[in-house]
């Protein structure tokens, strides 16, 4: 049953054929809701499943159990419409080099069905918030990697999504680009947009995500808001780390080592 | 009027594409159009000439005849493959264009039909002008335009479906080089473009005859030339434009979706 959540994912599993014979289960019996205004983290190592879980968030790969809810509507039996309400930016770089960067937001829209007028509006509004105002006419090769980036979070918002899923969306951003995409997914989550976001940075996670879950080898770990993880899992008050030889730093307790205790194949900081 | 959802889909693509083609107009009249201008010189007017005329299928014509409509197939193959070969290759490859419209209401289905109508629409243009050029000349008749229309189209469509197949198979761009050579390049020498198929020895036209471009070269030369009609030709290329386009959708989708 379809939960209320603008996105629910329902015990998903998704099994790849290898090449070399056999399955490869690279999302095993998953299952998350994310609350309209709320931001959702998936946390995880490199192949831990969560490119895996968004590409069948998206309805681009099909899972191989379980259903996917966005708006009510299964991605995979009604793409078309669950969609209309999903905005998705891929770890990949997707923007279409064809257009330049105005016009490669209109033109998104129009899958969407938006009118014109509307779209060229939206685009105009997403490029000032974005700091793009200035390279709206550029063609996309001449933005560097950061811009580029920024212009594809700013792409999956143009068809006003209720559901915005973002896989790795801050990666190889300067600190003031990454604060401008933090503050536009504030605006987002404060109009009601549910935010599902994977990264590799636990300070942005921290300071973003509502819930987090951790993934490890297709499987959901654990999953609270970041205080109850670190509560949880790390029973200290300081943590004590030797960062260079002799030097050694005493900090509060933070999600990278809940991460890395649950998720590490290393030794957790000073044996945590 | 509101278009069906899957054909509005399909519609977005093709528009997409004609929107980019649009504004390169300049590069794709000279890339897509030269070529073919070029042969039509080449071996209408220059080769021609020394021919003079030649007996095909109980017809007696022009060798600038012959060689035009020949240009028209050929025109078919080579932008209907080279687009949806190396055309699609850096789109889904390099651009990864079909990716980031297939997580919008457009589905992977209707991109990749936009894709190949689209390759197949961009050749049928080419070729249409290839045959405007043969009735300016007066080599075919003025109404041939009209009837070559859907030949012209779904020929490409077919040409463009092996294009498209071929770049779903390929691990890189440099090795769309294996169908380019041995398949394509063959069929433009030895499917009776420049000469008629039954010049070739005996044991070899039944092989040329199962190729799609000696299919498309008779049905054109019905068309423009009035040679005899050749049934089975439409028989055969029907079902190579069935498995071409079957085949590429399945295998892109296959490459694409895990």
């Amino acid at each position: 049953m379809p939960s209320a959540a603008p996105l629910s994912v329902v015990h998903l599993i998704k099994r790849y054929h290898q090449r070399s014979g056999g399955d490869l289960e690279a999302v095993s019996d998953i299952s998350l809701e994310v609350a309209a205004g709320e931001c959702f983290g998936l946390l995880g190592p490199n192949g831990s499943g969560k490119t895996t879980t968004i590409k069948c968030i998206s309805g681009f790969y099909p899972p191989s159990q379980g259903q996917v809810f966005v708006a009510g509507y299964d991605v995979h039996l009604r793409p078309k419409l669950a969609r209309q309400f999903l905005g998705l930016c891929d770890q990949e770089e997707t923007l279409d080099s064809d257009f330049n960067v105005f016009d490669q937001l209109v033109r998104h829209a129009s899958y969407f069905r938006i009118p014109s007028p509307v779209a060229k509006e939206r685009a105009q509004a997403l490029l000032e918030q974005f700091g793009l105002s200035e390279k709206a006419r550029e063609p996309i090769e001449s933005l560097s990697g950061g811009l580029k980036r920024r212009l594809q979070v700013a792409r999956a918002l143009i068809s006003e999504p209720r559901v915005l899923v973002l896989d790795e969306p801050t990666t190889g951003l300067d600190p003031d680009a990454r604060r401008t995409v933090w503050e536009v997914l504030a605006q987002a989550r404060s109009r009601g947009v549910a935010i599902l976001l994977s990264t590799h940075y636990m300070e942005e996670a921290q300071r973003l995500c509502d819930r987090a879950a951790i993934l490890h080898k297709g499987r959901i770990l654990d999953v609270d808001s970041p205080a109850r993880l670190i509560a949880e899992h790390i029973d200290r008050e300081v943590v004590e780390e030797e960062v260079r030889p002799g030097v050694i730093w005493s900090r509060a307790p933070n999600l990278e080592d809940v991460y890395l205790k649950l998720t590490g194949s290393r030794l957790g900081v000073d044996g945590l | 009027m509101k278009l069906p959802d899957a054909v509005w889909g399909v519609w977005s693509v093709w528009r997409r594409y004609f929107s980019v083609f649009v504004k390169s107009i300049i590069y794709y009249l000279v890339s897509s159009f030269v070529e073919p201008l070029l042969y039509l010189l080449a071996f209408g007017v220059g080769v021609g000439s020394l021919i003079g005329t030649l007996q095909v299928g109980g017809v007696r014509l022009s060798y600038r005849s012959f060689i035009f409509s020949g240009i028209i197939a050929q025109t078919a193959l080579f932008q209907g493959f080279f687009e949806g070969a190396y055309g699609a290759f850096v789109r889904m490859y390099y651009q990864r264009i079909f990716q980031s419209i297939a997580i919008t209401p457009i589905t992977l289905s209707e991109v990749l039909w936009g894709e190949l109508i689209w390759d197949a629409s961009k050749a049928t243009l080419a070729a249409e002008l290839v045959a405007l050029i043969g009735v300016l000349t007066r080599d075919f008749p003025p109404v041939s335009l009209l009837t070559l229309l859907p030949v012209c189209f779904l020929s490409s469509l077919l040409f463009a479906g092996m294009g498209l197949a071929a770049a779903a198979y390929s691990r890189s761009i440099d090795e769309l080089s294996y169908p380019q050579y041995l398949l394509v390049f063959p069929m433009f020498l030895f499917c009776g473009v420049f000469y008629p198929v039954e010049d070739l020895p005996r044991a070899l036209q039944p092989v040329a005859w199962i190729f799609p471009l000696t299919l498309v070269n008779s049905l054109v030369r019905t068309l423009t030339l009035g040679l005899p009609f050749q049934r089975g030709a439409v028989a055969i290329a029907l079902v190579w434009l069935v498995a071409s386009v079957g085949v590429a959708r399945r295998a892109m989708t296959r490459r694409l979706v895990k």
